[in-house]
């Protein structure tokens, strides 16, 4: 049997976890493994990047070798309910009494449990190779937030119910977080302060809290570099020029040089701290995220994070803490 | 037709918007631009960045407001704590300070307070609920937290107090009895089930907490319910607006939409858009004379310039689709700048792009 892979993407909203998300998907499904992707904010943008209009709550074919799944959290808890009071009629009563929806709304923990529950099940085979399990399943997982909370519920659950059936849900999951081999979660951040900053506290949390494995992290939107050295300190001091077009050309040309300084600033950061090279992805100036971004992403983010074996990360004696890193040590991985 | 001067005039103005848009940051500039215009403001924050937190004076997480000097005007700012402030609103509606205690202490108060379902929106709205209250601000900025919903935050005040008066919860009161034999009702049988299903669920001693904590929030409830009843009076006042705030690209605008209508279905009153981080290099003159630079530089500047007109088109389409969908006046387009302000003097110019 095949190693099983778990991966899970997060990070600030609007970092483009969803494109991260997508390009994996797209890159497996050129692979010969089976694969499933996980959408967790219900609003088919992920559907959508694959050109299809809606998920539904059982894994369908998006192409070869690659399912794609949504997960409603009312849906989960609904099910998982139904199947403990196992009376059909009483279920369907209890269910649809507010007071069942206000305790289900307010207990916390239950929706997220139920989520990660549910990937279990999806990447375990079934009882008796009643089904094989998937060999690889993408989470386009929820904000950091909201994703540590989620990776922090089985820990919660297996030292407050030790016993019964949720306790050993519970101590699986655990085992199946923790298996570094199997299981990583991918962080996806931007290319500015707070973003940042906010990586660097999940991966703090998640590696030492929770001792989860955390992929080299994922720098959405880096301006491409454009101009040589030589040619960024003539366009910065050739500040008298003749004609409008000349000055525009100039003025947008200090622009992106200056957003990609800026951009190469956070990378080092990232790096000197975390002690591994960020995947750089660069900004795109299409008006929606194409096919060919996706398979390019896709290809990157792929041999970077998939066909990584357990590398970890550079030795502490290799941290550059006290030498920044110059511009060329930060070139794309293109 | 709203004005950002009229924005201004607003005893409150709250801000909406996905996350990652620069919703803080224009909270806070907001909150300058008012006081550059001689009002009292103060804004409310919700995790600002750290050089931000920094500038705002707020580093060591202050429910009290600080004042900011900023060049020659001031204004104040508080960051929100959702735990300290649902503490102290126990403490203001229990019954006795013994009451606030045993609440205080529940086990299952101390996990939930936090992680509740919507209670730092809620502590949001009921910390402003106080400053608009307490009357000292002309003006007061709040920067909200980022739902993935906007009903996740306005709703808050209402889910909390559905939970709190449910029956569910009436019955965990005195969930011995529930478990005990005789005459069971239909009702009544559902709930002994959901109470065996949660029992197997959390443990007896959680259950018991949870009972715990039924119990002594019966005193409170009340008060939550007029809290709740003068909160959403507030967000509907006309007084009040509410601040779509938005970057550009695609996916962040169909969420902006998605947030006006929402606001504009539950009747709160929506003052307009600031676009943010907004890109401005139009179409250029291609017969336009060029200085004598190398054809290697010449392509690269052409093409640089190229993809930011791209993006500039992109965004220009995007203000658009903004205004004809949602039918809201832009407040403001705030040029990209290649980092976010940090410090009170970028905050400033950050400020004065809004007036």
């Amino acid at each position: 049997m095949r190693a099983r892979r778990l991966l899970f993407v997060t990070g600030k909203g609007g970092v483009g976890k969803t494109t991260v998300a997508a390009a994996l998907g797209q890159y497996l499904g050129t692979s010969r493994h089976r694969a499933l992707i996980v959408e967790t904010a219900m609003d088919g943008r992920l559907a959508h990047l694959f050109g299809h209009t809606d998920l539904s709550a059982e894994p369908r074919r998006l192409r070869a070798g690659l399912d794609a799944v949504r997960v409603d959290a009312r849906q989960l808890v609904e099910e998982y309910f139904s199947r403990l009071l196992r009376f059909q009629m009483l279920s369907q009563r209890l269910l649809s009494s507010e007071t069942f929806n206000a305790l289900t709304a307010a207990v916390p923990g239950i929706t997220e449990f139920l989520l990660l529950e549910k990937i279990l099940d999806w990447i375990e085979p079934g009882f008796g190779g009643r089904r094989r399990g998937y060999e690889i399943i993408i989470v386009d997982g929820p904000a950091t937030g909201h994703a540590l909370k989620m990776l922090r519920t089985p820990r919660a659950l297996a030292s407050m119910v030790p016993g019964g059936p949720l306790g050993k849900t519970a101590r699986r999951l655990l085992a199946l977080l923790g298996d570094h081999a199997c299981t990583q979660v991918l962080l996806v951040t931007l290319p500015d302060e707070m973003a940042v900053r906010e990586t660097m506290e999940t991966q703090h949390a998640l590696e030492g809290d929770l001792a989860i494995r955390v992929a080299r992290p994922v720098i959405n939107r880096v301006f491409p570099r454009h101009f040589s050295g030589a040619e960024a300190q003539l366009i910065e001091q050739h500040r008298k020029v003749n004609g409008h077009a000349a000055q525009a050309l100039l003025e947008a040309a200090r622009f992106s040089i200056a957003c990609r300084r800026e951009a190469e600033r956070h990378v080092a950061h990232l790096r000197r701290v975390l002690g591994v090279r960020p995947i750089l992805l660069h900004q795109f100036f299409s008006k929606e995220v194409q096919a060919q971004h996706l398979e390019a992403f896709g290809r990157m983010l792929g041999k970077a994070v998939l066909e990584a074996t357990n590398e970890g990360r550079a030795p502490k004696a290799d941290f550059r803490g006290r030498t920044p890193v110059s511009v060329d040590d930060v070139n794309d991985d293109d | 037709m709203m004005t950002i001067d009229g924005l201004l005039r607003k005893r409150l103005v709250i801000c909406v918007g996905a996350g990652g848009v620069g919703k803080t940051t224009t909270a806070a500039a907001l909150a300058l631009a008012g006081a550059l215009h001689q009002r009292r403001t103060a804004v409310i924050t919700v995790d600002p960045a750290r050089r931000l937190k920094d500038a705002l004076g707020i580093a060591g997480l202050s429910t009290e407001p600080h004042t900011v000097t900023a060049g020659r005007v001031r204004f104040d700012s508080l960051a929100l704590d959702t735990k300290r402030t649902f503490d102290a609103l126990i403490e203001r509606f229990a019954p006795s300070p013994a009451v606030a205690e045993r609440i205080l202490a529940n086990r299952l108060y101390q996990e939930v307070s936090n992680e509740l379902a919507g209670s730092a929106e809620y502590m949001a709205m009921e910390k402003l609920h106080e400053l608009v209250l307490g009357r000292h601000y002309q003006t007061l900025v709040v920067d909200t937290p980022p739902s993935a919903h906007v009903r996740d935050l306005l709703a808050a005040p209402n889910r909390l107090v559905n939970l709190l008066t449910s029956r569910a919860v009436s019955l965990l009161q005195t969930p011995a009895t529930l478990l005990s034999r005789g005459p069971l009702s239909v009702g009544r049988l559902g709930l002994t089930a959901l109470l065996k299903v949660l029992q197997r669920w959390t443990g007896v001693d959680l259950l018991h907490d949870l009972a715990d904590f039924a119990a002594a929030f019966e005193h409170l409830v009340e008060g939550f319910h007029a809290r709740a009843e003068e909160v959403n009076q507030l967000l509907r006042a006309p007084t009040t607006a509410f601040v779509l705030v938005t970057t550009l690209e695609p996916h962040t605008v169909e969420t902006a939409i998605s947030f006006h209508h929402e606001l504009a279905v539950g009747g709160f009153p929506i003052a307009g858009i600031i676009a943010n981080r907004v890109l401005a290099f139009p179409t250029l003159d291609e017969s336009a004379a060029l200085p004598p630079w190398s054809e290697q530089l010449r392509g690269r500047l052409l093409r640089n310039y190229g993809e930011l007109h791209a993006l500039s088109q992109r965004d220009q389409q995007a203000v658009k689709t903004l205004q004809s969908r949602t039918k809201s006046p832009l407040l403001a387009a705030v040029p990209a700048a290649t980092r976010a302000p940090t410090t009170l003097a970028g905050l400033e110019r950050f400020a004065r792009l809004l007036l």
